[in-house]
Protein backbone atom coordinates (compact mmCIF):
# COMPACT_ATOMS: atom_id res chain seq x y z
CA UNK A 1 0.00 0.00 0.00
CA UNK A 2 1.06 3.35 -0.77
CA UNK A 3 3.31 5.21 2.06
CA UNK A 4 0.63 8.21 2.13
CA UNK A 5 -2.47 6.22 2.34
CA UNK A 6 -0.83 4.24 5.26
CA UNK A 7 -0.39 7.24 6.85
CA UNK A 8 -3.46 8.88 6.09
CA UNK A 9 -5.69 5.84 7.26
CA UNK A 10 -3.46 5.66 10.67
CA UNK A 11 -4.09 9.42 11.30
CA UNK A 12 -7.74 9.40 10.85
CA UNK A 13 -8.68 5.59 11.81
CA UNK A 14 -6.17 5.76 14.56
CA UNK A 15 -8.35 7.85 17.23
CA UNK A 16 -11.49 5.89 16.17
CA UNK A 17 -10.10 2.66 16.69
CA UNK A 18 -8.43 3.30 19.98
CA UNK A 19 -11.60 5.51 21.29
CA UNK A 20 -13.70 2.53 20.76
CA UNK A 21 -11.13 0.20 22.03
CA UNK A 22 -11.33 2.29 25.29
CA UNK A 23 -14.92 1.74 25.03
CA UNK A 24 -14.43 -1.93 25.15
CA UNK A 25 -12.03 -1.90 27.78
CA UNK A 26 -14.81 0.40 29.93
CA UNK A 27 -17.58 -2.72 29.24
CA UNK A 28 -15.20 -5.36 29.76
CA UNK A 29 -14.12 -4.20 32.98
CA UNK A 30 -17.85 -3.51 34.07
CA UNK A 31 -19.07 -6.83 32.81
CA UNK A 32 -15.99 -8.53 35.43
CA UNK A 33 -17.64 -6.13 38.27
CA UNK A 34 -21.16 -7.22 37.12
CA UNK A 35 -21.91 -4.12 35.87
CA UNK A 36 -24.03 -3.16 32.68
CA UNK A 37 -21.03 -0.78 31.95
CA UNK A 38 -21.09 2.58 29.66
CA UNK A 39 -21.86 2.55 26.03
CA UNK A 40 -18.97 1.64 23.93
CA UNK A 41 -19.19 5.27 22.17
CA UNK A 42 -18.54 6.45 25.86
CA UNK A 43 -14.83 7.86 25.30
CA UNK A 44 -16.11 10.11 22.62
CA UNK A 45 -18.83 11.37 24.62
CA UNK A 46 -16.51 12.60 27.25
CA UNK A 47 -13.62 13.97 24.45
CA UNK A 48 -16.50 15.73 22.82
CA UNK A 49 -18.12 17.41 26.56
CA UNK A 50 -14.57 18.19 27.35
CA UNK A 51 -13.93 19.99 24.65
CA UNK A 52 -16.71 22.27 25.55
CA UNK A 53 -15.78 23.06 28.74
CA UNK A 54 -13.97 26.02 30.09
CA UNK A 55 -9.71 25.38 30.39
CA UNK A 56 -8.35 26.17 33.52
CA UNK A 57 -4.80 26.61 33.43
CA UNK A 58 -2.14 26.92 36.23
CA UNK A 59 0.68 27.57 34.69
CA UNK A 60 0.41 28.87 31.34
CA UNK A 61 3.33 26.48 29.44
CA UNK A 62 1.64 23.00 30.94
CA UNK A 63 -0.95 23.03 27.95
CA UNK A 64 2.04 23.56 25.18
CA UNK A 65 3.59 20.70 26.51
CA UNK A 66 0.16 18.24 26.39
CA UNK A 67 0.03 19.46 22.67
CA UNK A 68 3.65 18.81 21.59
CA UNK A 69 3.09 15.18 23.81
CA UNK A 70 -0.09 14.43 21.17
CA UNK A 71 1.64 15.53 18.33
CA UNK A 72 5.30 13.01 19.60
CA UNK A 73 2.31 10.38 19.75
CA UNK A 74 1.30 10.53 16.71
CA UNK A 75 4.66 11.18 15.27
CA UNK A 76 5.76 8.39 16.80
CA UNK A 77 2.87 6.35 15.37
CA UNK A 78 3.41 7.60 12.04
CA UNK A 79 7.08 6.73 11.87
CA UNK A 80 5.91 2.74 13.00
CA UNK A 81 3.19 2.90 10.28
CA UNK A 82 5.50 4.49 7.73
CA UNK A 83 7.47 1.48 8.62
CA UNK A 84 10.53 3.29 9.30
CA UNK A 85 12.87 2.74 11.92
CA UNK A 86 11.63 1.45 15.91
CA UNK A 87 14.75 2.56 17.57
CA UNK A 88 13.69 6.09 16.37
CA UNK A 89 10.19 5.23 16.78
CA UNK A 90 10.84 4.16 20.98
CA UNK A 91 12.98 7.92 21.13
CA UNK A 92 10.04 9.75 19.55
CA UNK A 93 7.84 8.20 21.90
CA UNK A 94 9.73 8.57 24.85
CA UNK A 95 10.71 12.07 24.09
CA UNK A 96 6.45 12.45 24.07
CA UNK A 97 5.98 11.01 27.39
CA UNK A 98 8.71 13.49 28.77
CA UNK A 99 6.67 16.25 27.39
CA UNK A 100 3.76 15.32 29.66
CA UNK A 101 5.93 14.48 32.55
CA UNK A 102 6.82 18.11 32.00
CA UNK A 103 3.15 19.27 31.77
CA UNK A 104 2.52 17.56 35.00
CA UNK A 105 5.70 18.82 36.67
CA UNK A 106 4.86 22.24 35.45
CA UNK A 107 1.18 22.97 36.79
CA UNK A 108 3.00 22.81 40.16
CA UNK A 109 0.60 21.66 42.06
CA UNK A 110 1.43 18.67 44.68
CA UNK A 111 -0.77 15.83 43.39
CA UNK A 112 0.39 16.13 39.53
CA UNK A 113 4.06 16.12 40.68
CA UNK A 114 3.83 12.60 42.63
CA UNK A 115 1.55 12.02 39.58
CA UNK A 116 4.91 12.77 37.54
CA UNK A 117 7.40 11.82 39.75
CA UNK A 118 5.16 8.08 39.84
CA UNK A 119 5.46 8.29 35.93
CA UNK A 120 9.13 8.54 35.72
CA UNK A 121 9.26 5.68 37.74
CA UNK A 122 6.79 3.71 35.31
CA UNK A 123 8.73 4.72 32.50
CA UNK A 124 12.47 3.57 34.32
CA UNK A 125 10.22 0.37 34.70
CA UNK A 126 9.11 -0.36 31.13
CA UNK A 127 12.41 1.13 29.18
CA UNK A 128 14.33 -1.35 29.58
CA UNK A 129 11.54 -4.56 28.28
CA UNK A 130 10.42 -1.68 25.20
CA UNK A 131 14.24 -1.45 24.52
CA UNK A 132 15.09 -4.93 23.92
CA UNK A 133 12.28 -5.78 22.01
CA UNK A 134 13.50 -4.10 18.73
CA UNK A 135 17.10 -5.61 19.76
CA UNK A 136 15.37 -8.95 19.78
CA UNK A 137 13.62 -8.51 16.25
CA UNK A 138 16.79 -7.36 15.30
CA UNK A 139 18.58 -10.44 16.45
CA UNK A 140 15.79 -12.62 14.19
CA UNK A 141 15.73 -10.32 11.17
CA UNK A 142 18.73 -8.07 11.41
CA UNK A 143 16.84 -4.85 10.62
CA UNK A 144 15.63 -2.73 12.69
CA UNK A 145 12.94 -1.38 10.29
CA UNK A 146 9.54 -1.95 10.78
CA UNK A 147 8.94 -2.61 7.11
CA UNK A 148 11.45 -5.65 7.04
CA UNK A 149 10.45 -7.20 10.11
CA UNK A 150 7.04 -7.34 8.87
CA UNK A 151 7.77 -8.73 5.92
CA UNK A 152 10.16 -10.84 7.77
CA UNK A 153 8.43 -14.24 6.45
CA UNK A 154 8.96 -16.26 9.87
CA UNK A 155 6.67 -16.02 12.89
CA UNK A 156 9.03 -13.68 15.06
CA UNK A 157 6.93 -14.61 18.63
CA UNK A 158 7.92 -18.49 18.22
CA UNK A 159 11.98 -16.79 18.08
CA UNK A 160 11.19 -14.66 20.83
CA UNK A 161 8.55 -15.66 23.18
CA UNK A 162 10.64 -14.33 26.45
CA UNK A 163 10.25 -11.06 24.57
CA UNK A 164 7.17 -11.19 23.48
CA UNK A 165 5.68 -11.86 27.00
CA UNK A 166 8.37 -8.89 28.61
CA UNK A 167 6.66 -6.88 26.22
CA UNK A 168 3.22 -7.23 27.52
CA UNK A 169 4.65 -6.77 30.72
CA UNK A 170 5.37 -3.04 29.39
CA UNK A 171 2.04 -2.61 27.98
CA UNK A 172 0.22 -3.62 31.32
CA UNK A 173 2.38 -0.19 32.57
CA UNK A 174 2.76 1.56 29.62
CA UNK A 175 -1.72 1.47 29.53
CA UNK A 176 -1.07 2.10 33.10
CA UNK A 177 -3.26 -0.18 34.10
CA UNK A 178 -3.48 -2.02 37.78
CA UNK A 179 -1.07 -3.47 39.03
CA UNK A 180 0.89 -1.18 37.69
CA UNK A 181 -1.58 2.58 37.62
CA UNK A 182 0.63 4.21 39.80
CA UNK A 183 0.48 7.50 38.25
CA UNK A 184 -3.19 8.28 37.41
CA UNK A 185 -5.57 5.35 37.62
CA UNK A 186 -8.67 4.92 35.33
CA UNK A 187 -11.13 3.81 38.16
CA UNK A 188 -12.51 5.60 41.10
CA UNK A 189 -9.21 5.77 43.31
CA UNK A 190 -8.93 9.54 44.29
CA UNK A 191 -5.86 8.83 46.46
CA UNK A 192 -3.95 10.87 44.69
CA UNK A 193 -6.68 12.77 43.10
CA UNK A 194 -5.93 12.40 39.49
CA UNK A 195 -2.77 12.11 39.33
CA UNK A 196 -0.43 13.11 36.83
CA UNK A 197 -3.37 14.41 34.98
CA UNK A 198 -4.39 16.35 38.03
CA UNK A 199 -4.15 19.94 36.77
CA UNK A 200 -5.29 19.47 33.48
CA UNK A 201 -9.14 20.20 32.71
CA UNK A 202 -11.31 20.71 29.36
CA UNK A 203 -9.77 20.70 26.09
CA UNK A 204 -6.25 19.80 27.67
CA UNK A 205 -7.36 16.38 29.08
CA UNK A 206 -9.12 15.43 25.79
CA UNK A 207 -5.63 16.32 24.21
CA UNK A 208 -4.51 13.81 26.58
CA UNK A 209 -7.45 11.59 25.77
CA UNK A 210 -6.66 11.44 22.27
CA UNK A 211 -3.23 10.83 22.70
CA UNK A 212 -3.92 7.78 24.85
CA UNK A 213 -6.04 6.12 22.21
CA UNK A 214 -3.25 6.90 19.55
CA UNK A 215 -0.83 5.08 21.74
CA UNK A 216 -2.93 2.05 22.27
CA UNK A 217 -3.34 1.82 18.68
CA UNK A 218 0.29 2.34 18.04
CA UNK A 219 1.20 -0.16 20.76
CA UNK A 220 -1.00 -2.92 19.47
CA UNK A 221 0.57 -2.50 16.25
CA UNK A 222 3.56 -3.52 17.82
CA UNK A 223 2.01 -6.96 19.69
CA UNK A 224 0.94 -7.27 15.87
CA UNK A 225 4.58 -7.30 14.69
CA UNK A 226 5.17 -10.22 16.47
CA UNK A 227 2.61 -11.95 14.15
CA UNK A 228 3.25 -10.00 11.34
CA UNK A 229 3.80 -13.05 8.78
CA UNK A 230 0.07 -14.54 9.89
CA UNK A 231 -1.73 -11.33 9.44
CA UNK A 232 -5.44 -12.90 10.68
CA UNK A 233 -3.55 -14.23 13.55
CA UNK A 234 -1.76 -11.11 14.56
CA UNK A 235 -4.85 -9.34 14.85
CA UNK A 236 -6.27 -11.66 16.93
CA UNK A 237 -3.31 -11.49 19.34
CA UNK A 238 -2.95 -7.94 19.40
CA UNK A 239 -7.10 -7.98 20.59
CA UNK A 240 -5.98 -10.79 22.79
CA UNK A 241 -3.05 -8.78 24.37
CA UNK A 242 -5.57 -5.93 24.97
CA UNK A 243 -7.89 -8.09 26.49
CA UNK A 244 -5.22 -9.67 28.61
CA UNK A 245 -4.35 -6.15 30.05
CA UNK A 246 -7.90 -5.26 30.91
CA UNK A 247 -8.04 -8.63 32.71
CA UNK A 248 -4.86 -8.41 34.64
CA UNK A 249 -6.25 -4.45 35.37
CA UNK A 250 -9.42 -6.33 37.11
CA UNK A 251 -8.02 -8.79 39.03
CA UNK A 252 -5.16 -6.91 40.52
CA UNK A 253 -4.88 -4.45 43.02
CA UNK A 254 -1.91 -1.74 42.59
CA UNK A 255 1.84 -2.51 43.44
CA UNK A 256 4.12 -0.46 45.09
CA UNK A 257 6.66 1.63 43.40
CA UNK A 258 9.41 -0.92 44.45
CA UNK A 259 7.65 -3.47 43.35
CA UNK A 260 7.17 -2.25 39.91
CA UNK A 261 10.40 -1.46 39.20
CA UNK A 262 12.18 -4.38 41.02
CA UNK A 263 9.65 -6.74 38.94
CA UNK A 264 9.65 -5.14 35.29
CA UNK A 265 13.75 -5.10 35.34
CA UNK A 266 13.68 -8.69 36.60
CA UNK A 267 11.34 -9.77 33.87
CA UNK A 268 13.08 -7.90 31.56
CA UNK A 269 16.63 -9.48 32.42
CA UNK A 270 15.70 -13.16 32.75
CA UNK A 271 12.71 -13.27 30.07
CA UNK A 272 14.21 -10.42 27.74
CA UNK A 273 17.49 -10.67 28.36
CA UNK A 274 17.80 -14.48 28.65
CA UNK A 275 15.69 -14.84 25.42
CA UNK A 276 17.84 -12.97 23.48
CA UNK A 277 21.26 -14.17 24.70
CA UNK A 278 20.19 -17.92 24.27
CA UNK A 279 18.54 -16.47 20.34
CA UNK A 280 22.18 -15.42 19.81
CA UNK A 281 23.91 -18.84 21.68
CA UNK A 282 21.93 -20.65 18.73
CA UNK A 283 22.80 -18.54 16.09
CA UNK A 284 26.46 -17.81 16.83
CA UNK B 1 -26.20 18.64 20.95
CA UNK B 2 -23.83 19.39 24.11
CA UNK B 3 -22.92 16.58 25.19
CA UNK B 4 -23.09 17.37 28.68
CA UNK B 5 -26.04 14.60 29.50
CA UNK B 6 -23.92 11.77 28.46
CA UNK B 7 -20.66 12.34 30.38
CA UNK B 8 -21.56 13.87 33.67
CA UNK B 9 -18.44 13.59 35.97
CA UNK B 10 -19.42 14.34 39.51
CA UNK B 11 -17.04 15.21 42.75
CA UNK B 12 -18.07 14.17 45.93
CA UNK B 13 -17.50 16.18 48.87
CA UNK B 14 -18.79 15.31 52.30
CA UNK B 15 -19.51 18.93 54.23
CA UNK B 16 -20.02 17.14 57.63
CA UNK B 17 -22.58 14.50 56.82
CA UNK B 18 -23.28 12.02 59.18
CA UNK B 19 -21.83 9.51 56.54
CA UNK B 20 -25.31 8.49 55.64
CA UNK B 21 -25.75 10.08 52.69
CA UNK B 22 -22.26 9.41 51.34
CA UNK B 23 -22.89 5.64 51.50
CA UNK B 24 -25.87 6.27 49.58
CA UNK B 25 -24.10 8.03 47.07
CA UNK B 26 -21.56 5.55 46.79
CA UNK B 27 -24.30 2.81 46.51
CA UNK B 28 -24.85 4.56 42.98
CA UNK B 29 -21.86 3.51 41.78
CA UNK B 30 -22.39 -0.50 42.85
CA UNK B 31 -23.78 -3.33 40.18
CA UNK B 32 -27.29 -2.52 41.29
CA UNK B 33 -27.42 0.77 40.41
CA UNK B 34 -24.43 1.68 38.18
CA UNK B 35 -25.01 4.84 37.18
CA UNK B 36 -21.09 4.40 34.98
CA UNK B 37 -23.79 3.16 32.87
CA UNK B 38 -25.10 6.77 32.15
CA UNK B 39 -21.69 7.80 31.88
CA UNK B 40 -21.35 9.31 35.43
CA UNK B 41 -17.61 9.02 36.55
CA UNK B 42 -16.39 9.60 40.13
CA UNK B 43 -13.72 11.93 39.58
CA UNK B 44 -12.44 13.27 43.03
CA UNK B 45 -10.81 16.22 41.18
CA UNK B 46 -12.64 19.56 40.62
CA UNK B 47 -10.50 20.81 37.57
CA UNK B 48 -12.20 17.35 35.50
CA UNK B 49 -15.89 17.56 37.52
CA UNK B 50 -18.90 19.06 36.13
CA UNK B 51 -21.11 18.42 38.81
CA UNK B 52 -20.50 18.64 42.74
CA UNK B 53 -22.29 16.54 44.64
CA UNK B 54 -22.31 17.88 48.38
CA UNK B 55 -23.58 16.04 51.34
CA UNK B 56 -24.25 17.23 54.96
CA UNK B 57 -24.36 21.14 56.28
CA UNK B 58 -22.03 23.39 56.28
CA UNK B 59 -19.90 24.09 59.09
CA UNK B 60 -17.19 26.76 59.65
CA UNK B 61 -14.56 24.19 58.66
CA UNK B 62 -16.15 23.26 55.44
CA UNK B 63 -17.30 26.16 54.09
CA UNK B 64 -13.59 27.60 52.37
CA UNK B 65 -13.27 23.94 51.33
CA UNK B 66 -16.51 24.31 49.76
CA UNK B 67 -16.04 27.81 48.03
CA UNK B 68 -12.63 26.61 46.99
CA UNK B 69 -13.86 22.83 45.22
CA UNK B 70 -16.48 25.24 43.61
CA UNK B 71 -14.30 27.80 42.14
CA UNK B 72 -11.41 25.18 40.60
CA UNK B 73 -14.40 23.72 38.78
CA UNK B 74 -14.36 24.42 35.01
CA UNK B 75 -17.45 26.39 33.52
CA UNK B 76 -20.43 25.05 32.82
CA UNK B 77 -20.95 23.59 36.57
CA UNK B 78 -23.92 22.45 38.58
CA UNK B 79 -24.36 21.94 42.52
CA UNK B 80 -26.80 19.39 44.26
CA UNK B 81 -27.55 19.81 47.67
CA UNK B 82 -27.96 15.76 48.90
CA UNK B 83 -29.97 15.15 51.96
CA UNK B 84 -31.69 16.97 54.26
CA UNK B 85 -28.95 18.28 55.38
CA UNK B 86 -26.85 19.81 52.41
CA UNK B 87 -30.16 21.15 51.66
CA UNK B 88 -31.59 23.40 54.91
CA UNK B 89 -28.99 22.44 57.61
CA UNK B 90 -31.55 19.41 58.83
CA UNK B 91 -31.56 18.34 62.31
CA UNK B 92 -27.93 20.25 62.96
CA UNK B 93 -29.24 23.72 61.42
CA UNK B 94 -29.25 25.11 65.16
CA UNK B 95 -26.03 24.07 66.70
CA UNK B 96 -23.47 27.11 67.41
CA UNK B 97 -20.99 25.34 64.26
CA UNK B 98 -23.43 25.25 61.58
CA UNK B 99 -24.06 27.43 59.34
CA UNK B 100 -26.69 25.73 57.22
CA UNK B 101 -27.18 24.64 53.98
CA UNK B 102 -24.74 24.48 51.08
CA UNK B 103 -26.46 27.37 49.53
CA UNK B 104 -25.56 29.49 52.31
CA UNK B 105 -21.88 29.04 50.24
CA UNK B 106 -22.10 28.46 46.81
CA UNK B 107 -25.59 28.51 44.39
CA UNK B 108 -26.74 24.98 44.54
CA UNK B 109 -29.10 24.26 41.00
CA UNK B 110 -30.83 20.78 42.78
CA UNK B 111 -31.80 19.61 45.84
CA UNK B 112 -32.36 16.36 46.74
CA UNK B 113 -34.09 15.56 49.75
CA UNK B 114 -34.17 12.82 52.14
CA UNK B 115 -32.47 11.11 55.61
CA UNK B 116 -30.26 9.77 54.41
CA UNK B 117 -31.30 10.44 50.23
CA UNK B 118 -31.60 7.09 48.44
CA UNK B 119 -29.59 6.05 45.18
CA UNK B 120 -32.92 6.44 43.29
CA UNK B 121 -33.42 10.26 44.12
CA UNK B 122 -29.61 10.99 44.01
CA UNK B 123 -29.76 9.51 40.46
CA UNK B 124 -32.61 11.50 39.79
CA UNK B 125 -30.93 14.58 41.04
CA UNK B 126 -28.14 14.12 38.75
CA UNK B 127 -29.99 13.71 36.04
CA UNK B 128 -31.87 17.17 36.57
CA UNK B 129 -28.50 18.52 37.27
CA UNK B 130 -27.32 17.55 33.56
CA UNK B 131 -29.86 19.23 32.26
CA UNK B 132 -29.54 22.62 34.06
CA UNK B 133 -25.70 21.98 32.55
CA UNK B 134 -26.82 22.02 29.27
CA UNK B 135 -28.92 25.01 29.66
CA UNK B 136 -26.09 26.89 31.51
CA UNK B 137 -23.53 25.72 28.23
CA UNK B 138 -26.38 27.32 25.90
CA UNK B 139 -26.50 30.31 28.52
CA UNK B 140 -22.75 30.71 28.09
CA UNK B 141 -22.85 30.20 23.91
CA UNK B 142 -25.47 31.58 22.62
CA UNK B 143 -25.98 35.18 25.16
CA UNK B 144 -23.21 37.06 23.77
CA UNK B 145 -23.53 35.49 20.21
CA UNK B 146 -27.48 36.12 19.64
CA UNK B 147 -28.26 38.63 21.82
CA UNK B 148 -27.21 42.61 21.44
CA UNK B 149 -25.09 43.76 24.06
CA UNK B 150 -25.87 47.47 25.21
CA UNK B 151 -22.95 49.74 26.09
CA UNK B 152 -23.98 52.32 28.68
CA UNK B 153 -22.12 55.09 31.26
CA UNK B 154 -23.07 53.21 34.45
CA UNK B 155 -24.64 54.58 37.57
CA UNK B 156 -24.28 54.41 41.23
CA UNK B 157 -27.00 51.43 41.40
CA UNK B 158 -25.08 49.33 39.54
CA UNK B 159 -21.75 49.38 41.84
CA UNK B 160 -23.19 45.78 43.43
CA UNK B 161 -23.56 44.38 40.58
CA UNK B 162 -19.80 45.67 39.05
CA UNK B 163 -18.46 44.65 42.35
CA UNK B 164 -20.39 41.07 42.05
CA UNK B 165 -18.45 40.90 38.53
CA UNK B 166 -15.18 42.13 39.31
CA UNK B 167 -15.06 39.08 41.85
CA UNK B 168 -15.79 36.87 39.02
CA UNK B 169 -13.45 38.02 36.65
CA UNK B 170 -10.59 38.69 38.63
CA UNK B 171 -10.91 35.26 40.13
CA UNK B 172 -8.14 34.00 38.21
CA UNK B 173 -5.76 36.33 39.16
CA UNK B 174 -5.70 35.33 42.64
CA UNK B 175 -3.52 32.08 41.61
CA UNK B 176 -0.87 34.35 39.67
CA UNK B 177 -0.60 36.86 42.06
CA UNK B 178 -0.57 33.84 45.30
CA UNK B 179 -3.82 35.24 47.25
CA UNK B 180 -6.57 37.36 46.79
CA UNK B 181 -4.95 39.91 49.29
CA UNK B 182 -2.45 40.98 46.26
CA UNK B 183 -5.35 41.32 43.77
CA UNK B 184 -6.71 44.73 44.45
CA UNK B 185 -10.11 44.17 42.74
CA UNK B 186 -10.58 41.40 44.77
CA UNK B 187 -10.41 42.99 47.66
CA UNK B 188 -12.12 45.91 46.75
CA UNK B 189 -15.37 46.78 48.87
CA UNK B 190 -18.36 47.84 48.45
CA UNK B 191 -18.22 51.77 50.28
CA UNK B 192 -14.86 52.31 48.51
CA UNK B 193 -16.51 51.01 44.86
CA UNK B 194 -19.50 53.72 45.57
CA UNK B 195 -17.10 56.34 46.83
CA UNK B 196 -15.60 56.04 43.50
CA UNK B 197 -18.76 57.07 41.80
CA UNK B 198 -17.74 60.59 42.61
CA UNK B 199 -14.86 61.07 40.37
CA UNK B 200 -14.53 58.34 37.78
CA UNK B 201 -16.47 57.58 34.95
CA UNK B 202 -18.53 53.89 34.75
CA UNK B 203 -19.50 52.44 31.02
CA UNK B 204 -21.13 48.85 31.38
CA UNK B 205 -22.05 46.07 28.68
CA UNK B 206 -25.16 44.25 29.76
CA UNK B 207 -26.92 41.69 28.09
CA UNK B 208 -30.55 40.35 28.77
CA UNK B 209 -30.67 42.85 31.60
CA UNK B 210 -27.68 41.83 33.26
CA UNK B 211 -24.33 43.20 33.68
CA UNK B 212 -21.30 41.23 31.98
CA UNK B 213 -18.63 43.68 31.68
CA UNK B 214 -16.94 47.15 33.04
CA UNK B 215 -14.45 49.54 32.55
CA UNK B 216 -14.11 52.93 34.67
CA UNK B 217 -11.39 55.93 34.20
CA UNK B 218 -10.79 58.83 36.51
CA UNK B 219 -10.18 61.66 34.88
CA UNK B 220 -6.74 64.17 35.91
CA UNK B 221 -5.91 67.79 34.29
CA UNK B 222 -4.66 66.16 31.19
CA UNK B 223 -4.54 62.57 31.41
CA UNK B 224 -7.22 59.54 32.44
CA UNK B 225 -6.36 57.09 33.98
CA UNK B 226 -7.98 53.66 33.08
CA UNK B 227 -8.80 50.61 35.31
CA UNK B 228 -10.70 47.40 35.84
CA UNK B 229 -11.67 46.78 32.36
CA UNK B 230 -13.37 43.37 33.02
CA UNK B 231 -15.66 40.96 31.18
CA UNK B 232 -17.57 37.74 32.53
CA UNK B 233 -15.33 34.76 31.72
CA UNK B 234 -18.64 33.35 29.75
CA UNK B 235 -18.76 36.08 27.49
CA UNK B 236 -14.73 37.09 27.19
CA UNK B 237 -13.16 36.66 23.50
CA UNK B 238 -15.87 38.52 22.06
CA UNK B 239 -14.51 41.98 21.66
CA UNK B 240 -16.79 42.75 24.21
CA UNK B 241 -13.44 44.06 26.44
CA UNK B 242 -12.45 46.32 23.07
CA UNK B 243 -15.76 47.94 22.88
CA UNK B 244 -16.26 48.79 26.73
CA UNK B 245 -12.77 50.71 26.02
CA UNK B 246 -13.78 52.23 23.00
CA UNK B 247 -16.41 53.64 24.94
CA UNK B 248 -14.55 55.01 28.14
CA UNK B 249 -12.35 56.70 25.90
CA UNK B 250 -14.86 57.94 23.61
CA UNK B 251 -16.66 59.55 27.23
CA UNK B 252 -13.50 61.07 27.78
CA UNK B 253 -12.10 62.37 24.89
CA UNK B 254 -12.62 66.41 25.33
CA UNK B 255 -11.56 66.55 28.98
CA UNK B 256 -8.05 64.43 28.06
CA UNK B 257 -5.09 64.38 26.25
CA UNK B 258 -3.73 60.98 27.11
CA UNK B 259 -4.88 57.62 28.88
CA UNK B 260 -2.86 56.03 30.93
CA UNK B 261 -3.43 52.50 32.66
CA UNK B 262 -1.26 50.19 35.07
CA UNK B 263 -1.09 46.28 35.24
CA UNK B 264 0.91 44.01 37.00
CA UNK B 265 3.85 42.79 35.29
CA UNK B 266 2.48 39.09 35.76
CA UNK B 267 -1.07 39.67 33.73
CA UNK B 268 1.28 39.79 30.52
CA UNK B 269 -1.85 38.61 28.66
CA UNK B 270 -3.49 41.52 29.49
CA UNK B 271 -0.36 43.17 29.09
CA UNK B 272 -0.33 42.24 25.33
CA UNK B 273 -4.10 42.79 25.00
CA UNK B 274 -3.57 46.73 25.77
CA UNK B 275 -0.81 46.77 23.58
CA UNK B 276 -3.27 45.20 20.19
CA UNK B 277 -5.18 48.29 21.75
CA UNK B 278 -2.95 50.89 20.99
CA UNK B 279 -1.79 51.39 24.61
CA UNK B 280 2.54 51.41 24.90
CA UNK B 281 4.52 50.55 27.49
CA UNK B 282 6.45 53.75 29.22
CA UNK B 283 7.58 52.57 32.33
CA UNK B 284 7.84 49.56 34.52
CA UNK B 285 7.83 50.03 38.24
CA UNK B 286 8.95 47.55 41.24
CA UNK B 287 5.44 46.63 43.03
CA UNK B 288 5.13 44.52 46.27
CA UNK B 289 6.03 41.64 46.68
CA UNK B 290 8.18 40.65 43.98
CA UNK B 291 6.27 41.93 41.37
CA UNK B 292 6.27 44.42 38.88
CA UNK B 293 3.55 47.56 38.08
CA UNK B 294 3.38 48.00 34.50
CA UNK B 295 2.38 51.42 33.01
CA UNK B 296 0.51 51.88 29.75
CA UNK B 297 -0.24 55.31 28.13
CA UNK B 298 -2.13 56.08 24.90
CA UNK B 299 -2.49 59.39 23.10
CA UNK B 300 -5.77 60.63 22.47
CA UNK B 301 -6.56 59.70 18.30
Amino acid sequence: MNLWIRLIIYLLAGPIVGGLLVGWDRRISARMQSRLGPPILQPFYDVWKLWQKQNLVARRPQNLYIVLFLLLVIFSGALFFAGSDLLLVIFALTLGAIFFVLGAYTASSPYSFIGAERELIQMMAYEPLVLLTPIGMYVVTKSFSVHDIANHGSLLVLALPGVFLGFLYALVIKFRKSPFDLSSSHHAHQELVRGITTEFSARTLALIEVAHWYEIVFLLGWVYLFFASRPLLGVCASLGAFLFVIFVDNVFARLKWPAAIRSSWAVALVLGFGNILVLSLLQG
Amino acid sequence: MAGFGKSPWILHYDASSCNGCDIETLACLTPLFDVERLGVVNTGNPKHADIFLVTGAVNEQSKSVIRNLYEQMPEPKTVVAVGACACTGGIFRECYNISGGVDNVIPVDVYVPGCAARPEAIIDGVVKAVQVLEQKHRAMRSNANRDQTLYLPAELADAPEILALQRIAYRLHEELYGGEENVPPLMETLPELTEEFSKTRFVKAVVNGKLIGSARARPNEHAAQVSRIMVHPYFQGRGIGRRLLAEIEHALQNDVKRFETAVGGKSEENIAWLQRQGYRIVQIMPAAPADTSVHLQKERA
